[in-house]
């Protein structure tokens, strides 16, 4: 939704800044180079392949301006749900995506094992709810989280160069604290995993309904709420 | 017609969407805010917010990293 003086002001304002330097030679350079170590690294292991999915995966954050941390900040501090429901749609994605994955690499349904070691199952708890208080608090004071930021650093959003010693500070403590954490909780606490109690496919059509029904939700907060009225 | 210029460079997400509902808040109908950003997140989540508000929106890439929002009060 546009308007006139809306236009005028673009036109104006386009007039005044012409665009110094185009960044495509820089972007150019950059690919062929990230092509030229990953065509390198890939005989010596997997892990450039990763860094490939790494790279892919920051692109598409970049290009589509996706932040976790505004999806879970927004409903609550301004009322919108737009990027909570793409969220929701990208849960529902990858939980039809990963059973395709899971049944393919495994052939054999039955083999519950195996799927429990290829989708990484942990453990849930009061250490759960204890660490999404903290992350939580930490992403909405940096203005992202882990993807989010490292992304922005790359975009050139000078304030989260701060957020990233506080990052790699928390990343330190953390691991050096995980042993108590494992003593006092994880080690207790049962771990989930829904195919242990009903069969496989039905696991996964009764998690995309409850994504699709909290897509719903969403949708219904997003158009009733009156947080920031204009 | 008046154009009010907000600068909200170097601040994270969701600073210049509260910077902007304040402002809005003190401006006539027919005024232009202009809001200076260089986060990405703010093209997304002001622009989203002031198009459910029900007034006009629009933005423009000035250097790479760095928008302007145009916001037309509109009621």
């Amino acid at each position: 939704m546009t308007s006139k003086a809306i236009e005028e002001l673009k036109r104006r304002r386009q007039g005044e800044f012409k665009k110094k330097n185009s960044q495509i030679p820089y972007a150019v350079i950059v690919t062929a180079i990230s092509l030229i170590i990953y065509t390198i690294c890939i005989k010596l292991n997997h892990h450039s392949t990763f860094w490939m999915i790494g790279l892919l995966f920051g692109i598409t954050l970049q290009r589509s301006r996706f932040c976790f941390a505004a999806s879970f900040r927004d409903p609550i501090l301004v009322g919108s749900t737009a990027i909570l429901k793409a969220i929701l749609i990208a849960l529902i994605v990858s939980t039809i995506g990963f059973t395709i994955v899971e049944y393919a690499s495994i052939g054999d349904a039955g083999e519950l094992d195996k799927i429990r070691t290829l989708g990484q199952v942990y453990p849930v708890g009061l250490h759960t709810v204890i660490g999404a208080i903290m992350f939580g608090i930490g992403m909405v004071i940096a203005g992202g989280c882990a993807s989010g930021f490292l992304m922005r650093i790359g975009e050139g959003f000078l304030l989260q160069v701060v957020v990233l010693f506080g990052f790699l500070m928390g990343a330190l403590v953390g691991t050096w604290q995980f042993e108590f954490w494992d003593k006092i909780l994880i080690s207790k606490a049962p771990t989930v995993f829904f195919p242990d109690y009903v069969d496989f496919p039905i696991a996964t059509i009764v998690q995309v309904i409850v994504l699709v029904a909290l897509y719903y939700v969403a949708d219904w907060y997003d158009k009733k709420n009156n947080i920031m009225v204009m | 017609m008046a154009e009010v210029r907000l600068d909200c460079m170097y601040e994270a997400c969701p600073i210049p969407l509260l910077k902007a509902h304040k402002k809005l808040q003190q401006m006539e109908i027919g005024d232009v805010l202009i809001l200076e950003t260089d986060h990405n997140c703010s093209i997304k989540n002001v622009v989203d917010w002031v198009k459910k508000q029900g007034h006009n929106v629009d933005y423009i890439e000035l250097n790479e990293g760095e928008w302007e929002i145009y916001i037309e009060k509109a009621k």
